[in-house]
C-alpha cells in the first residue's frame, strides 16, 4: 500500500469508502447519490480513454451512451429478452459506430473532430426521435423492472456494488492504458501526431482503437444507467449536454489521469444533487442555477487550472513538501 | 404542406416557391454563419457559444416587443451596438486569456460559456416558449405563384444588407485590412506593428454583433427559449464547414446550400427529417472535403 503512488492510494481509499458506505448508511437519497457519482465517474472515465489519453476530444459521446441505453430498453421492453443481451448488443453497435466515426473523422483535428462527433450524435438523436414505429419516438421507452440480477432489477445497495464494480474496472482500464505500449503510443499521437507518425506509429489506426474502446465502455454505462433509471428518452440520452457532462467531469477532475474523472464526478454530481434538492421548490427553472455554476466552473478551470483537481492537489502537495523540507 | 401543392397549381410554382424559400432562408443563415466564420478565420477559435448569443438577441427583441411594443426591426438599431459591446466584454473577460491556449482549452471555454448563458436565460426567464408577433409577421405576399411572409422578406433584406456591409468593411476599410492581415499571418502582422489584441477584440465584437442582429431578425419567425440557439448554431457549423472555416464568401454559398437542402428535403420527405439531410451533408463534407467545398485542402489536418 505504501509503495503505491498517491493517486492510486487515493483511488483505493475512495473506492473502499464507497464499498463500505452502504453497510453504514441505508438512506435511499445518499445511496442514490453514490450510485450516480460512480456511474457518471465511470462514464467520464470512458470518455477520458478517447478524450484524455488519445487526445480525441469528442462532444458526441452521448451517441454511444444512447445506443447502450436504447439497446437494453428495446431488448427488454420490445423483445422481452435479458438486459445483459441488450448490453452485449449495445456494445456491438457502439463498437461499430465508434469504428465508423473513428475511421471517418480521424484525419480531423481540434475543433473539426469535435464538430463531427456532435453531428454523429445529432443524427442518432433525430433518427431515434423520429422512427416512431421501432423506438417509440420522442415519447421514450419505459424499461420494465423485473427483480433479480439476471434482469438487472436491483435494489439500491446492489446497484451501489454494481456501479462500484464498473467504476473499479474502468479505473483499471485507465491504469492499464497508462502503462501499456498502446497507452504510450496514444500519448505520443496526442502530443505530436506528426512526430509520432515519423517514428512509425500508425496513428490513425490507434485513434480508431481508442475511440472504439471508449465507445464500448460508454455503451455499457448507458445500459446500466437505463436499467437503473428505468426510462429512456431520446432528447436526454443523445443530448449534447450529456456529451459535455462526460467531458466536464473529466476536465474538472483532471484530464488524462485515471482518478480525475471520478473526482470530477464526485464534485459535480454532489453539487448538482445538493443544489437541485435545495432550489427545486423555490421557483421553476431556478434548478438551472447549478448549470450556471457548472458552466462558469468549466471556464475558470480550463483557464486557471487546466490540469484540474488532480493538478491542484499535486501543486499543493509540492508546495507543502517544500515547506516541510525548509 | 406547401400552399402551391394544395392548390394544385402547375409544377413551376412549386419550384419557384422552393427557390424563393431557399434564398430567404439562406440569407438569414448567412448572417448567423458569417459571424462564426469571421471569429474562426481571424482568431482560430470555434465559438461553441455562438448560438447562445443568438438566443440572447432573440430575447432582447422579445422583451422590447413585450414590454414596450417595439418592433424587432427598431430593436435592431439598439441590438447591434449592444451586442458589439457584449462581444467586446466577452472577449476581454473570457476569451483573451485563452486565445493562445490549446484547442481543448478554447473548445471548453466556449462550451462552458454556452452552458452558463443558456442557464442564466433559464433561471431569469424560465423555459417557456415565447413568441414575438408584430403586425408584419401575419402579412402574406403573393408573387408569381409563390407566397411568403413579410417578416421573412424583411429579415432577408436586412440580413443581406448587413452581410454586404461587413464584406465592404473587411475589404475597403483600414481596420478590415488589418483584420485580414492578422488572419493571414498573426506573427507577421505583429511585426508590422498591428496590435493583434485589439484586432481580436474588434473581431469578436463584430461577430457577436452579427449574431445579435440575426437574433432580432429571426425573432418574429421562430419561438424563443433558452436553448433556441442550438438548432441554429448546429446549422451554422454545417454552413461554415461547407464553406471552409474562416471563408466568408464560402459561408454565403454554404448558407444557400444548407437552405436548399433543408427546403427541398422538407418538401420531399417531410419537415420531421430535414435535419438529417444537412447532418448527412455535413458528415459527407467532413469526410470527403474537410477543408470545405471551396477551402484549401489540408486545412483540417493542420488543426487551424
Amino acid at each position: 500500500m505504501a509503495s503505491l503512488p498517491p493517486g492510486r492510494r487515493a483511488a483505493v481509499g475512495l473506492l473502499g469508502a464507497a464499498a463500505l458506505l452502504p453497510l453504514v448508511v441505508r438512506d435511499a437519497f445518499v445511496l442514490d447519490s453514490l450510485i450516480l457519482i460512480l456511474m457518471w465517474g465511470a462514464l467520464s472515465a470512458a470518455w477520458n480513454v478517447a478524450g484524455g489519453y488519445a487526445g480525441q476530444v469528442s462532444l458526441g459521446h452521448a451517441a454511444f451512451f444512447g445506443i447502450g441505453a436504447y439497446a437494453t430498453a428495446l431488448t427488454t421492453a420490445r423483445f422481452q429478452q435479458s438486459p445483459w443481451l441488450g448490453m452485449v448488443l449495445g456494445v456491438a453497435l457502439s463498437v461499430a459506430a465508434g469504428g465508423v466515426i473513428g475511421y471517418l473523422s480521424n484525419r480531423l483535428r481540434g475543433p473539426y473532430f469535435a464538430l463531427s462527433t456532435i453531428a454523429f450524435s445529432q443524427v442518432l438523436l433525430i433518427a431515434t426521435s423520429r422512427w416512431r414505429g421501432f423506438t417509440a419516438g420522442s415519447e421514450g421507452i419505459p424499461v420494465p423492472f423485473r427483480p433479480g440480477l439476471a434482469t438487472l432489477g436491483l435494489g439500491h445497495v446492489a446497484w451501489v456494488y454494481m456501479a462500484l464494480v464498473v467504476a473499479a474496472l474502468y479505473y483499471a482500464v485507465q491504469v492499464w492504458l497508462e502503462r501499456s505500449r498502446l497507452g504510450y503510443q496514444l500519448a505520443g499521437v496526442r502530443e505530436d501526431e506528426d512526430a509520432a507518425e515519423a517514428l512509425g506509429i500508425a496513428s490513425r489506426r490507434l485513434k480508431i482503437y481508442a475511440i472504439t474502446l471508449s465507445a464500448a465502455m460508454t455503451s455499457v454505462g448507458g445500459t446500466l444507467w437505463a436499467q437503473y433509471v428505468g426510462f429512456v428518452d431520446p432528447f436526454y440520452v443523445f443530448s449534447i449536454d450529456l456529451s459535455i457532462r462526460f467531458a466536464l467531469n473529466t476536465i474538472i477532475g483532471g484530464i488524462g489521469t485515471a482518478l480525475g474523472p471520478f473526482l470530477g464526478s464526485m464534485l459535480i454530481t454532489s453539487l448538482e444533487t445538493y443544489l437541485r434538492a435545495t432550489f427545486s421548490g423555490v421557483k421553476t427553472g431556478f434548478a438551472g442555477i447549478y448549470l450556471v455554476i457548472y458552466g462558469t466552473a468549466l471556464v475558470l478551470v480550463v483557464r486557471f487550472a487546466p490540469e484540474g483537481l488532480i493538478g491542484l492537489a499535486a501543486r499543493f502537495a509540492a508546495a507543502w513538501r517544500v515547506r516541510a523540507d525548509a | 404542406m406547401d400552399p402551391a401543392r394544395r392548390l394544385g397549381r402547375a409544377q413551376i410554382d412549386v419550384f419557384a416557391q422552393l427557390g424563393v424559400s431557399t434564398i430567404l432562408l439562406g440569407g438569414i443563415y448567412a448572417l448567423i454563419a458569417v459571424g462564426l466564420t469571421l471569429i474562426f478565420g481571424i482568431m482560430r477559435v470555434v465559438n461553441f457559444a455562438h448560438g447562445e448569443f443568438l438566443m440572447l438577441g432573440m430575447y432582447a427583441a422579445f422583451w422590447a416587443f413585450h414590454l414596450w411594443g417595439l418592433d424587432p426591426y427598431v430593436v435592431l438599431f439598439v441590438s447591434i451596438p449592444l451586442f458589439f459591446g457584449i462581444g467586446f466584454l466577452t472577449y476581454v473577460l473570457v476569451m483573451r486569456g485563452v486565445i493562445h491556449a490549446s484547442h481543448n482549452v478554447q473548445i471548453f471555454t466556449t462550451v462552458g460559456l454556452s452552458i452558463a448563458l443558456q442557464n442564466v436565460a433559464l433561471v431569469l426567464w424560465t423555459g417557456d416558449f415565447r413568441t414575438v408577433r408584430p403586425w408584419h409577421s401575419s402579412v402574406v405576399i403573393r408573387v408569381l405563384g409563390t407566397a411568403f411572409n413579410l417578416s421573412q422578406v424583411v429579415a432577408f433584406a436586412i440580413a443581406l444588407a448587413l452581410t454586404l456591409i461587413l464584406f465592404a468593411f473587411m475589404k475597403w476599410t483600414h481596420t478590415g485590412r488589418v483584420m485580414r492581415a492578422t488572419a493571414q499571418d498573426h506573427d507577421a502582422a505583429t511585426l508590422m506593428g498591428i496590435d493583434t489584441d485589439r484586432v481580436y477584440r474588434v473581431t469578436f465584437a463584430i461577430g457577436i454583433a452579427c449574431v445579435g442582429a440575426a437574433g432580432a431578425l429571426v425573432s418574429p419567425l421562430y419561438a424563443v427559449y433558452p436553448t433556441a440557439g442550438l438548432q441554429f448554431v448546429l446549422l451554422a457549423y454545417v454552413v461554415v464547414v461547407l464553406g471552409g472555416l474562416g471563408d466568408m464568401v464560402g459561408a454565403m454559398l454554404g448558407s444557400l446550400i444548407v437552405a436548399a437542402v433543408e427546403v427541398v428535403g422538407s418538401y420531399v420527405f417531410g419537415v420531421a427529417w430535414k435535419e438529417v439531410f444537412y447532418f448527412a451533408l455535413f458528415i459527407a463534407v467532413l469526410v470527403f472535403r474537410p477543408a470545405g467545398l471551396f477551402g484549401q485542402r489540408g486545412a483540417e489536418t493542420l488543426g487551424v
